[in-house]
């Protein structure tokens, strides 16, 4: 995919493209807003990945620039500033997703491929499958292999969140954020324990693992 | 002052010798001149500073204290103040000028050309005047000497007072915080400003030892990763370690930053709770959802670790507050329950999210009926970076309670941790609000 990262720490900035390069994505380097902004608004991009302050041209200003003129390429805003009213003044921009200095590269990565997709209409999908794990939105019914598994509400949640993102990554924060809907970092591993639950429940008994713990990153579920 | 007197003292001598003047008339009307030069003679007989005179028409006095006066006086009526002889020294005064008079006199003609003088001496009256004059001026002096004194003296207490005060100021600033302004016996307005400004110092001082004891703490929690993550980088770049020794070494120096991000990030957020966030971020929402949703997030974790996770809530209970820290509040202390109370090896381990409403307020408790912490540490618990003894070897950063309590005072409550009779027992005390 295509990614334009706008920030002005060349250091910061050529660790990323290396990496984004070695996960396989395209990406372009503004190393201010005026020049982002014009490259941004110039060619199609599948994501942009945008430095909250920028030499020249602040990014939530860039962000609203392009919101306004139709542009609604997904967002992901990097930023120092990491409290609760920072992340809300944001997305209140019309950022698609709030990543706090410094980061651990496998979130963002999740982070920007989730929001890629994002893009594609997937939303209106009333149901999911993974490969003979089936889940449906409407009658809350989950099946694998034509079986009822009953699951918490919670849990509903939590698979349905995975399966949405299926074949790709998803971050403890990312579940914590979307799932629970809380920002902050627990320093135990709460996630974890859910995630080894929910996985007895649909993966216990069968031949294949279908949820995935990936090191150093996350959980992915995946056929 | 002394002038207004000695007018007043003329008037009445006026009057006086006016009315002695209608009193010799009425005796010679009434009786005879005859009569009337015998009440004159009584009268210049007397002692005072009376002058008399009764003379017939050709000026040669008949009785009398004072033979002669200037022709003007002897020819016409009116009044008249004259220098004059004095012929009969005043027995009372002796220190007087003897021969040297001033008078004030009234001249009256009686009937058949006789003259009547009746006069005062008025050297007197001026001496009087002059007493007067003399004792309203020293009194003037006195009180103006007397004031200056006063007021030298009470600013001279006034500036040692304050020199006090300065020179004091001079030595804390100078970096003797313990320094405190001398306060007296007196116990007057000075010494009511020393005792406040020294509660104050006290209170300054008690900070600044705590924000000494905070950085102190930080170098040590901030230093000691960084120290670790520096050995292990060197020890990587040495040429005896093995591909899989650096890897290992990568893999923990990341570890070791992400806890420091861990810790720094809980600072930042220490004093930015600290300083108010503004209540743009504040909602109404219902606290028992949170506890609810917390508890059912933790319930794996605390099963996990050995403990009976349960809620005590009832209804709902709305409370205008940041859900987000409201909700990380929450998850510090009941991470603090399970990361502390499992050491204990008693069975039934239990740990309760409870709420209930009390007067007003909207208290959130977390208990568990762990090992709970002593009465002398449960208030060295919340301060920053404190981690008591036991704990010293658990993972964390020591700022958890020090967060809790900024939270809670941020929604203007407050921190209490009590003794659940086996166990500790947190509990957030807010007012509630809507």
């Amino acid at each position: 995919m295509k990614i334009l990262l706008i920030e002005d720490d060349r250091e910061a900035a050529n660790y990323l493209i290396q990496a984004l390069d070695e996960a396989g994505h395209v990406t372009h380097h503004a190393s201010d807003g005026e020049t982002g902004y014009a490259m941004a608004s110039d060619m199609d991009y599948d994501v942009l990945i945008i430095d909250r302050m920028l030499p020249r041209r602040d990014g939530l200003s860039i962000i609203e620039s392009l919101r306004a003129e139709g542009d609604k390429t997904p967002v992901l805003i990097l930023s120092a500033l990491g409290e609760v009213d920072d992340r809300v003044t944001g997305l209140r921009a019309g950022g698609d997703d709030y990543l706090t200095k410094p980061y651990a590269f496998s979130e963002l990565l999740a982070r920007v491929e989730i929001l890629a997709r994002r893009s594609n209409p997937l939303e209106a999908t009333n149901s999911f499958s993974v490969g003979d794990l089936k889940l449906d939105r409407l009658s809350r019914k989950i099946t694998r292999d034509g079986r009822d598994i009953l699951l918490q509400p919670r849990e509903f949640r939590l698979l349905e969140y995975l399966m949405k993102h299926s074949g790709q990554v998803v971050t403890r924060t990312m579940l914590l954020e979307n799932v629970w809907d809380y920002h902050f970092d627990p320093q135990t591993n709460v996630i974890d324990v859910h995630i080894s639950r929910l996985r007895a429940k649909i993966d216990k008994g069968f031949n294949k693992s279908l949820l995935q713990t990936i090191r150093g990153a996350g959980y992915m579920i995946s056929d | 002052m002394a002038y207004q007197s000695s007018i007043q003292i003329q008037r009445n001598q006026i009057r006086e010798i006016e009315r002695e003047i209608v009193e010799i008339n009425r005796i010679e009307e009434n009786r005879s001149i005859r009569a009337a030069a015998k009440a004159v003679q009584v009268l210049s007989r007397r002692r005072g500073n009376g002058i008399y005179y009764l003379g017939d028409g050709e000026g040669r006095m008949l009785v009398g204290n004072i033979s002669t006066f200037p022709s003007n006086v002897l020819m016409n009526d009116g009044i008249f103040t004259i220098d004059y002889n004095r012929e009969r020294a005043f027995a009372s005064d002796n220190n007087r000028k003897r021969f040297k008079g001033y008078a004030l006199l009234k001249s009256t003609k009686l009937g058949d050309g006789f003259r009547l003088i009746v006069g005062r001496d008025i050297v007197e009256r001026r001496g009087y005047t002059a007493i007067i004059f003399r004792g309203f001026l020293f009194g003037v002096i006195g009180i103006v000497v007397l004031s200056l004194l006063t007021g030298a003296l009470s600013a001279m207490r006034v500036l040692k007072r304050i020199d006090s005060i300065s020179n004091t100021s001079d030595k804390i600033m100078s970096g003797n915080l313990s320094e405190r302004i001398p306060v007296t016996k007196r116990n007057d307005e000075y010494d009511r400003l020393a005792t406040s400004l020294n509660d104050m110092l006290d209170r300054i001082e008690q900070l600044m030892l705590g924000l000494k004891e905070v950085s102190d703490n930080v170098a040590h929690d901030l230093k000691t990763p960084l120290t670790r993550m520096r050995n292990k980088a060197e020890a990587a770049l040495r040429k005896s370690a093995s591909a899989k020794d650096r890897t290992k070494a990568l893999e923990e120096n990341i570890k070791e930053s992400d806890n420091l991000i861990r810790t720094f990030n809980a600072l930042l957020l220490i004093a930015r709770v600290e300083a108010g966030t503004p209540s743009g971020s504040f909602s109404q929402f219902d606290i028992n959802e949170t506890i609810k949703d917390i508890a059912e997030l933790y319930l794996p974790v605390a099963e996990d670790a050995g403990f009976m996770l349960s809620t005590n809530i009832l209804g709902k209970i709305n409370i205008f507050a940041n859900r987000e820290l409201v909700g990380q509040a929450l998850v510090n202390l009941l991470e603090n329950a399970i990361k502390y109370a499992s050491n204990s090896d008693k069975e039934n381990l239990q740990i309760i999210l409870g709420t209930r409403e009390d007067n007003g307020k909207v208290e959130i408790e977390v208990s568990d009926n762990g090992m709970g912490i002593t009465k002398d540490d449960r208030t060295r618990a919340t301060e920053r970076f404190v981690r008591l003894e036991k704990s010293r070897t658990e993972p964390g950063s020591g700022l958890g309670l020090s967060l809790v309590k900024a939270v809670a005072k941020l929604h203007k409550g407050e921190l209490r941790l009590e003794d659940n009779k086996s166990g500790l027992r947190a509990i957030i005390s807010l007012p509630k609000t809507g």
